[in-house]
C-alpha cells in the first residue's frame, strides 16, 4: 500500500484514539495535520484523478471529515462545523458510484439540517432538503429535523422543546440546546410585531424565562430598543415606520417632455 | 489586430451554459450500473467545499483551496462571487505568500461578473501569474482591456504633452509582454497594430525589424497609419519612424519612402533621393521617374514645387554657383514662381539651361541634365498632363447621339435645360479637346445669353482641360481685348477667364500673370467674377500674396456677383494653408450685407482649412456657432474639408448632430452632404450611415444624403450605394430627384451594364426623364447632367478622391466641394472636371515615350468594356429590319475578330493590329451604319454565338478602370517589364531589348490637331461658320486593310 496512505491512516488512528479519550486539543492538532495531508491526494475533490488508490483515499478522506464534523460538535464550534461539513459534502454528493455510501451520511446531513434550523436559516434548510432523495426522508435523523422544522413553522414551540428527549443520535443534543434560544428569538420577533406592549409577567411567560432578572438581561442584550416602563414592555420604537417615498413627479414630467421633443427632432 | 477583442460581451453566457453541462449531483445515478458511473462521474458540483477550506486557519489549506478555485473558477464563479471579499482580504494580507494567486482568482470572478475595470486592476495585481498566452476568453478580454487602457492613457499623455509618470508600470509590463509574445509567435501584424495604437514606436520598430517580410510589414504599417491613426501629429511620427526603418534597409524601397516623405511634407530628402537615383544606372533613372509620377498623382502642388526647386539648386549650384537662375529658384520657392515668364514651353527651356549643357561637354553631364529636365517635367505635371491629354483625345469614346437626343428633347426656351445640355457636353468631352458637338450646333449654342453664355464659354475650358500650350490661343477669341473695347460681351469674356482657370487648374504658372492683368483691367463685375474663379483655379493652393491682394481688392468693392467669386477664389488660393487670412475673411463676411458674398466667403474660409484636421477646430467652432445660417453652412464645409477622407468619429458625430438639429435647411443639407467628404476613404460606410437620413421627411436632408453617397462612393459602382439612391431617383420632390440622379451618375461612372445591370436601367431612366414633356425642370436638369457625368471625359475618366496610394487628391476634393455649390450657382458645375482622373495604364520607356506593346487583362472583356454606343430608336421600324443589319454587322465583327486573333498569333507589333483597335473600328463602322440606317437592335447583338473569352489583350496605352487594375498582368516574355509591382496609371517600363527599334504610340497627333483646333476655334468663334476640320481629325484611321485580307 502507498506509504502516504498508510501514514495518514496511522495518524487518523491516533486521532480516533484521542477522540475516544475525549482529548479534544490533541484531536484538533491532529485534524489540521490530517487535512493538510489530504490536500496531497490528487484523487480527492475537486481534482478526482483516477489513481489506483482512489477508492481508499476517498473513503479515508470522507471518514476524516465525518469525524471532523463530529469533533466540531463536541467543541461546540458552529463555524468549524459549517466548514467541515461543506468540505465533506462533495464526498456525499459527487463520489457516489466510486465509493459506497457512508453509514454516517444521513445522521450528519440531519445534523446539518438541525444546525440550519438553529441558526434560523430556513431558506438554506429547504435548499438542502430539496437536494435529498425521497428515500432519505424516511431516515429517522432526517425525519427528525423535518418534523422540527414543521413544528417550528406552525409555531408549536412546545412540541419542539419537548422533543429534546427523543434525539436519534447523541451528537444532536448540542443543537437541541441551542434551539431554545432560536425559538425565543422567534417569539420575541413575533410579539414585537403583534403587540404594542406586554406586561412583564406576560412577557416572561411568553419568552419562557423563569425570572424578571433573566428577562431584563435578555432585553438589554438582544433588544435594546425595547422599553420597560410601569411594569410593561413597550415595543413602540421598533415600529417606527419608514417614510414612504414620494413619486418624483416633476422629474418624470420633465423626462417625458424631453423625450417628446427628441422624438419630434428625429428624422 | 482588432479581432482579438470584442468577445467579452458574451462570455458570461458561455459560462452559465457550461455550468449546466456539468453532471447533476449524483443521486440520479444510484440506480445505474456502477461500472458506467465509475467512468463518468467524477466532477465537482459545487465550490462550497473549497470556499469552506479558505476559512481554514492553516495556510497550506488556504493555498490549496485557492489553487483549486483558480482551476474551477470558470464553472463556479457565481458561487465564488459571494466569497470574493474573503479572497480579496487574502490578497491584501501582507503575510500571505500567494497574494498574486488570490488576485488572479478575484480578477477572474470580476471578469465573469462583467466588471472589467476591477478585473483588470486585480489582474495587474496578479503579476506574472496573468498569462498573456492563455487562449481563454478571460485572457483575451483582459488583454484587450489592458491594451485599451494603456492606449488611452498614452494618448492622453500625448495630448497633454506631459511625461508618462502616471502609467502603472504593471500595466506597461503586461502590454510589453503581450507585444513580445506576438512577435515571438510571428503575429507581426498584431504586434504592429498594437504598438501603433499604444504609441510605442520603439516596439513598432522592433516588430518590423524582426519580421520576416520587412517590406510587407512596412507597407502594412503605412496603410495602418492612414486608416487608423486619427491624430495628425502622431501619424507623422509613425511615418517618420517608418522612413527611418526604410532607410536602414539594404535596398530601400524608394517608392514607399518618397510617399511617406510626401505625407510628412519633407521635400529635402525626396530631392536627394531623386538626385541620387538620377545619377545611377538606367534602372535607377526609371525608378526616379516612377517616383516622380507617383508623387505627382497626389497633386500636392506646393510640395512638388519644393522638390523641383531643390533638385535644381542641388545640381546646379556646384557647377556654376553664380548663375542667376539659382537665385531665381530661391525666389520662386517663396513667391511661388510668380516671377517666371509665362508659357510652359518657355519654362521647360528655362529649367534646362541652368545646367550649363552649353558649356560643358561631358556626356555624363549632358545625360544627367537631360534626365533632370525630364524629371522636372514630370514633377511639374507637364508630362503627365500631356500624355493624359493625348490618351483622352485618342481614346475618346463619347457618344454624340446621347447629346443629340438631349438637344432635341429639350425645349429651346428652357434656359436651365439648355445650359445643362451645354454643361453635359462639356463634361462628356472633358479633357478630350473634342468640341465637335459645339461646332455642329453653333446656332443652337448662340441661344445662351447672359450667364448662360458665361457658362457656355467656361465649358470650353472643361473640354480643353490640361491643354496647357494651346489653352490661351484657344480661348483668345473670347478673351477681353486689353485696351480696346472688345466686341465680346462681358459674359463670354468672364466665362473665358474662368475657362482659362479650368484649363490650367493647379498648373497655372503660365497663365497667372495674364489672369491678374485681366482682373486689374476691368471693372465689369461679370469679368471680375470669371477672373477671380480663374485665378483661384490656376493658383490653387499656392498662397500667392500678390494674387490674394488683387482678389481682395475685388472683394472690397462689395459687389455681390464679383464678391462671391472673390470669396471662393481666395479660398482656392489658400487651400489647406490654414492661414491668418481666414479670420480676415470671416470679419468681412460679418460686415457685408450681401448674402452671395457671405456664401462665397464662407466656402472660401472652409477651403483654407482643407486637411488640417484638429488644427481647424477653433475656426470650425467659431463658424458653427455663428448666428448667420450661411456661416454655419460654411462651417459644415469647413468640417467636411478639414476632416476630408479621415472618417473621423468626432467630425461625423458633429455633422450628424447638425444634420438633425439645425434650424436652417441649408445647413442641414450641407451637413449631410459633408458626411460624404469625411467618409470618402471608406465608401462602404457611407450608405449605412446616411441610410436613415435618406428617409428623412425633410427633402433637403434627403438631397444631402444622396449627394453624400454620390461623393463618397464616386466611381465605385458600390451596390449598396446604388440601392440607396435608387428610390431617391423617383422621389416626390424635384430637387431630391435631381440630386439623386447626379449622385447616381457619380457612383456609376465607368460601370457598365454587364458589371451591374442597374446601370442599364439607370440609363434608360435618364432617357425617359429627358424625353418626358411633363417632367419638372429641376429633375430634367439633373438627368441631363447625370448623362454627362456618366460618360464623362469620353468615357475614359472616373471620379477619384483618393490617389492609388490612398492620399487625398486635393484638386479632386476641392473640385467636388465647389461643385456641390451648384445649388446656388450653376456655373460652378464645371468644377466637377477637377475631380476627373483618367483611367489609363500608360507605359513609358526611359525617354518618357509610349512604346507599343501588349499586356493582359485577365477578366472577361465585357466586364470592363465601354458601354455600347446608343442608337437612335425610332419606335416601329426597329423591329422590322434587324436581320439585315445583324448579318452584315455580325460578319464584319467576326472578320474583325478573326483578324485580330491571327495577328495576335503572329505576335507582331505592327501598327494597329491589336484587338482593341480593331474592335473599335468595328464599332465605329457600326456607328456609321447606324447613322445611315438610323437603327440597330441591341438585343440582336447579344445573340452573337461566340462564347466570351476570359481574358483580353490590351495595347499600351489602354483604358484600365480602377476595378480592372487587379486583373492586369504583363505577358511573360514581354519586351517590357514594369519597374513597380501592381502597375497602374503611369508605369515606367524597363526595356529588355534596348537595341531593337521601338514602335511608339501616342505620337504628337493631338498637338497638331490642337493647333488646327485653335485656328478653327478662332475662326468659328467669331463667325459661327465652323468647318468640320475637327470632325475629320476625329475620324479614327483610314479603312483598315484587314477587311479585304481574309
Amino acid at each position: 500500500m502507498d506509504p502516504k496512505l498508510t501514514e495518514v491512516n496511522q495518524m487518523f488512528a491516533r486521532f480516533k484514539a484521542a477522540l475516544a479519550r475525549n482529548d479534544l486539543n490533541t484531536c484538533e492538532i491532529l485534524l489540521s495535520q490530517l487535512k493538510v495531508q489530504l490536500t496531497k491526494f490528487p484523487s480527492l475533490p475537486p481534482l478526482f484523478q483516477q489513481t489506483p488508490n482512489a477508492v481508499e483515499e476517498l473513503k479515508l478522506a470522507r471518514d476524516i471529515y465525518e469525524h471532523a464534523v463530529v469533533l466540531s460538535v463536541k467543541l461546540e464550534d458552529q463555524d468549524a462545523f459549517e466548514r467541515d461539513f461543506c468540505q465533506l459534502k462533495p464526498y456525499y454528493m459527487d463520489t457516489c458510484g466510486i465509493i459506497p455510501p457512508s453509514p454516517e451520511e444521513y445522521p450528519i446531513l440531519g445534523l446539518n439540517l438541525l444546525r440550519l434550523l438553529v441558526q434560523n436559516r430556513i431558506a438554506e434548510f429547504h435548499t438542502e432538503l430539496e437536494l435529498l432523495p425521497v428515500k432519505a426522508l424516511e431516515h429517522p435523523c432526517i425525519k427528525h429535523a423535518v418534523e422540527f422544522e414543521q413544528s417550528f413553522m406552525e409555531g408549536a414551540y412546545n412540541r419542539v422543546l419537548s422533543a429534546r428527549q427523543a434525539v436519534p443520535h447523541e451528537t444532536y443534543v448540542y443543537f437541541m440546546d441551542l434551539l431554545a434560544k432560536t425559538i425565543r428569538d422567534e417569539i420575541a420577533g413575533c410579539s414585537e410585531k403583534g403587540y404594542d406592549s406586554l406586561s412583564i409577567s406576560d412577557a416572561k411567560q411568553m419568552l419562557m424565562f423563569n425570572s424578571d432578572q433573566e428577562l431584563h438581561q435578555y432585553i438589554t442584550e438582544e433588544h435594546p430598543e425595547w422599553e420597560i416602563k410601569n411594569g410593561f414592555v413597550f415595543f413602540q420604537k421598533a415600529k417606527e415606520s419608514q417614510p414612504c417615498k414620494e413619486i418624483p413627479s416633476l422629474q418624470l414630467i420633465n423626462q417625458t417632455l424631453s423625450y417628446a421633443r427628441e422624438l419630434e427632432r428625429i428624422v | 489586430m482588432f479581432t482579438s477583442r470584442c468577445r467579452r460581451l458574451d462570455s458570461s453566457n458561455h459560462t452559465s451554459e457550461t455550468r449546466d453541462d456539468t453532471p447533476k449531483p449524483s443521486h440520479l445515478h444510484l440506480g445505474g450500473g456502477v461500472r458506467t458511473v465509475m467512468a463518468a462521474v467524477a466532477t465537482v458540483s459545487s465550490a462550497s467545499g473549497l470556499l469552506a477550506m479558505l476559512q481554514e486557519p492553516a495556510a497550506e489549506l488556504k493555498l490549496h483551496a485557492l489553487a483549486s478555485l483558480n482551476s474551477v473558477v470558470h464553472l463556479f464563479w457565481p458561487e465564488i462571487s459571494t466569497s470574493v471579499p474573503t479572497i480579496e482580504s487574502l490578497y491584501e494580507d501582507e503575510e500571505f505568500d500567494q497574494r498574486q494567486l488570490a488576485a488572479l482568482v478575484v480578477s477572474k470572478v470580476f471578469y465573469y461578473l462583467g466588471e472589467l475595470n476591477d478585473s483588470l486592476s486585480y489582474a495587474l495585481g496578479a503579476g506574472p501569474l496573468f498569462d498573456v498566452g492563455d487562449d481563454s476568453d478571460y485572457a483575451h478580454a483582459l488583454l484587450a482591456k489592458a491594451l485599451d487602457e494603456y492606449a488611452s492613457i498614452k494618448t492622453r499623455a500625448f495630448k497633454a504633452a506631459e511625461e508618462e509618470e502616471n502609467i502603472d508600470p504593471r500595466l506597461e509590463a503586461i502590454v510589453e509582454r503581450m507585444l513580445e509574445k506576438c512577435i515571438l509567435d510571428g503575429k507581426y501584424q498584431q504586434a504592429m497594430g498594437m504598438s501603433v495604437e499604444c504609441r510605442r514606436l520603439d516596439k513598432l520598430e522592433e516588430a518590423i525589424v524582426r519580421c520576416d517580410n520587412i517590406q510587407g510589414a512596412l507597407s502594412y504599417c503605412i496603410n495602418l497609419s492612414h486608416q487608423y491613426v486619427n491624430h495628425r501629429e502622431y501619424r507623422f511620427e509613425v511615418l517618420r519612424c517608418l522612413v527611418k526603418i526604410y532607410q536602414t534597409l539594404p535596398n530601400p524601397d524608394y517608392l514607399s519612402i518618397c510617399q511617406c516623405l510626401m505625407f510628412l511634407g519633407e521635400p529635402e530628402p525626396v530631392a536627394s533621393i531623386l538626385d541620387k537615383l538620377l545619377s545611377g544606372n538606367e534602372d535607377d533613372v526609371l525608378l526616379a521617374y516612377q517616383i516622380a509620377f507617383d508623387l505627382y498623382e497626389n497633386e500636392n502642388q506646393a510640395f512638388l514645387l519644393n522638390v523641383r526647386n531643390r533638385l535644381t539648386s542641388q545640381t546646379s549650384l556646384p557647377p556654376n554657383p553664380d548663375n542667376g537662375t539659382s537665385l531665381q529658384d530661391d525666389q520662386t520657392t517663396n513667391v511661388d514662381t510668380g516671377t517666371e515668364p509665362a508659357g510652359d514651353v518657355q519654362m521647360s527651356d528655362d529649367t534646362t539651361t541652368p545646367n550649363g549643357s552649353a558649356h560643358t561637354v561631358d556626356p555624363n553631364q549632358v545625360a544627367h541634365a537631360d534626365r533632370l529636365s525630364k524629371i522636372k517635367g514630370i514633377l511639374s505635371g507637364e508630362t503627365s498632363i500631356q500624355l493624359t491629354l493625348q490618351f483622352l483625345y485618342s481614346h475618346n469614346r463619347s457618344d454624340l447621339l446621347i447629346l443629340k437626343t438631349i438637344k432635341q428633347a429639350v425645349e429651346m426656351r428652357n434656359s436651365v435645360c439648355h445650359s445643362a445640355t451645354i454643361c453635359a457636353n462639356a463634361i462628356m468631352h472633358a479633357g478630350t479637346t473634342v468640341d465637335t458637338f459645339l461646332r455642329e450646333n453653333l446656332e443652337w449654342l448662340s441661344r445662351a445669353t447672359n450667364w448662360a453664355k458665361f457658362s457656355a464659354t467656361a465649358g470650353l475650358g472643361v473640354i480643353h482641360r490640361g491643354h496647357l500650350q494651346q489653352g490661351r490661343a484657344l480661348m483668345a477669341p473670347y478673351l477681353p481685348q486689353s485696351g480696346a473695347v472688345g466686341g465680346g460681351s462681358p459674359y463670354s469674356e468672364g466665362g473665358a477667364l474662368y475657362a482659362l482657370g479650368l484649363i490650367h487648374a493647379n498648373h497655372g504658372e503660365g497663365i497667372k500673370q495674364f489672369l491678374r492683368e485681366s482682373l486689374r483691367n476691368t471693372n465689369a463685375e461679370v469679368i471680375q467674377h470669371g477672373a477671380c474663379l480663374g485665378l483661384g483655379l490656376a493658383a490653387l493652393g499656392t498662397a500667392d500674396e500678390e494674387i490674394y491682394e488683387d482678389i481682395k481688392n475685388v472683394l472690397y468693392t462689395d459687389s455681390a456677383v464679383a464678391g462671391e467669386a472673390a470669396g471662393i477664389g481666395m479660398g482656392l488660393l489658400m487651400v489647406g494653408t490654414a492661414s491668418e487670412k481666414a479670420s480676415e475673411m470671416l470679419a468681412y463676411a460679418h460686415d457685408t450685407q450681401h448674402e452671395k458674398i457671405i456664401r462665397g466667403l464662407s466656402l472660401g474660409i472652409a477651403l483654407t482649412v482643407y486637411g488640417r484636421e484638429e488644427e481647424a477646430d477653433t475656426l470650425i467652432e467659431q463658424m458653427t456657432r455663428d448666428q448667420d445660417p450661411i456661416l454655419r453652412y460654411g462651417g459644415m464645409y469647413a468640417l467636411a474639408l478639414a476632416y476630408s477622407g479621415t472618417a473621423n468619429n468626432k467630425a461625423i458625430h458633429q455633422l450628424l448632430h447638425f444634420a438633425v438639429s439645425d434650424v436652417s435647411d441649408d445647413v442641414r443639407r450641407t451637413a449631410v452632404m459633408a458626411l460624404g467628404f469625411v467618409l470618402y476613404n471608406e465608401p462602404e460606410q457611407t450608405p449605412r450611415i446616411v441610410s436613415l437620413l435618406s428617409e428623412s421627411y425633410n427633402p433637403h436632408v434627403r438631397y444631402g444624403a444622396a449627394l453624400a453617397v454620390g461623393i463618397s462612393c464616386a466611381g465605385t459602382g458600390l451596390s449598396e450605394a446604388i440601392s440607396l439612391l435608387e428610390p431617391l431617383t423617383s422621389d416626390v420632390v424635384d430637387f431630391v430627384r435631381q440630386g439623386a440622379l447626379i449622385a447616381m451618375a457619380m457612383v456609376m461612372i465607368q460601370t457598365n451594364e454587364s458589371f451591374d445591370s442597374r446601370v442599364g436601367t439607370f440609363r434608360r431612366q435618364l432617357e425617359k426623364i429627358i424625353l418626358d414633356k411633363h417632367e419638372d425642370t429641376m429633375s430634367k436638369m439633373g438627368a441631363i447632367l447625370a448623362s454627362g457625368i456618366l460618360d464623362a471625359g469620353g468615357r475614359n475618366v472616373t471620379i477619384k478622391l483618393l490617389s492609388r496610394n490612398k492620399h487625398d487628391k486635393l484638386t479632386a476634393v476641392v473640385g467636388l466641394a465647389v461643385f456641390s455649390q451648384f445649388w446656388y450657382w450653376y456655373p460652378l458645375l464645371y468644377f466637377i472636371s477637377l475631380a476627373f482622373s483618367p483611367t489609363a495604364l500608360i507605359g513609358l520607356n526611359s525617354d518618357l515615350k509610349v512604346p507599343k506593346f501588349e499586356f493582359l487583362s485577365h477578366a472577361k472583356p465585357s466586364l470592363f468594356d465601354y458601354p455600347k454606343p446608343t442608337t437612335q430608336q425610332t419606335t416601329t421600324s426597329a423591329v422590322k429590319l434587324p436581320t439585315a443589319i445583324l448579318s452584315t454587322y455580325a460578319k464584319a465583327k467576326s472578320r474583325a475578330k478573326k483578324d485580330a486573333e491571327s495577328k495576335a498569333n503572329q505576335e507582331k507589333t505592327t501598327e494597329d493590329a491589336s484587338g482593341s483597335t480593331s474592335g473599335k473600328v468595328a464599332k465605329t463602322q457600326e456607328k456609321e451604319k447606324d447613322a445611315e440606317a438610323m437603327q440597330v437592335d441591341n438585343a440582336a447583338e447579344k445573340k452573337a454565338p461566340e462564347p466570351e473569352p476570359t481574358f483580353q489583350l490590351l495595347t499600351n496605352p489602354a483604358r484600365v478602370i480602377p476595378t480592372q487594375e487587379k486583373f492586369i498582368k504583363f505577358l511573360e516574355g514581354s519586351r517590357y517589364v514594369p519597374v513597380k509591382p501592381a502597375p497602374s496609371g503611369f508605369v515606367l517600363l524597363r526595356d529588355l531589348q534596348p537595341t531593337e527599334a521601338e514602335v511608339l504610340a501616342l505620337t504628337d497627333a493631338p498637338s497638331t490637331a490642337a493647333a488646327s483646333t485653335g485656328n478653327t476655334a478662332a475662326a468659328a468663334g467669331q463667325q459661327g461658320s465652323g468647318s468640320s476640320a475637327m470632325a475629320v481629325d476625329d475620324e479614327p484611321q483610314p479603312p483598315q486593310p484587314f477587311e479585304y485580307t481574309s
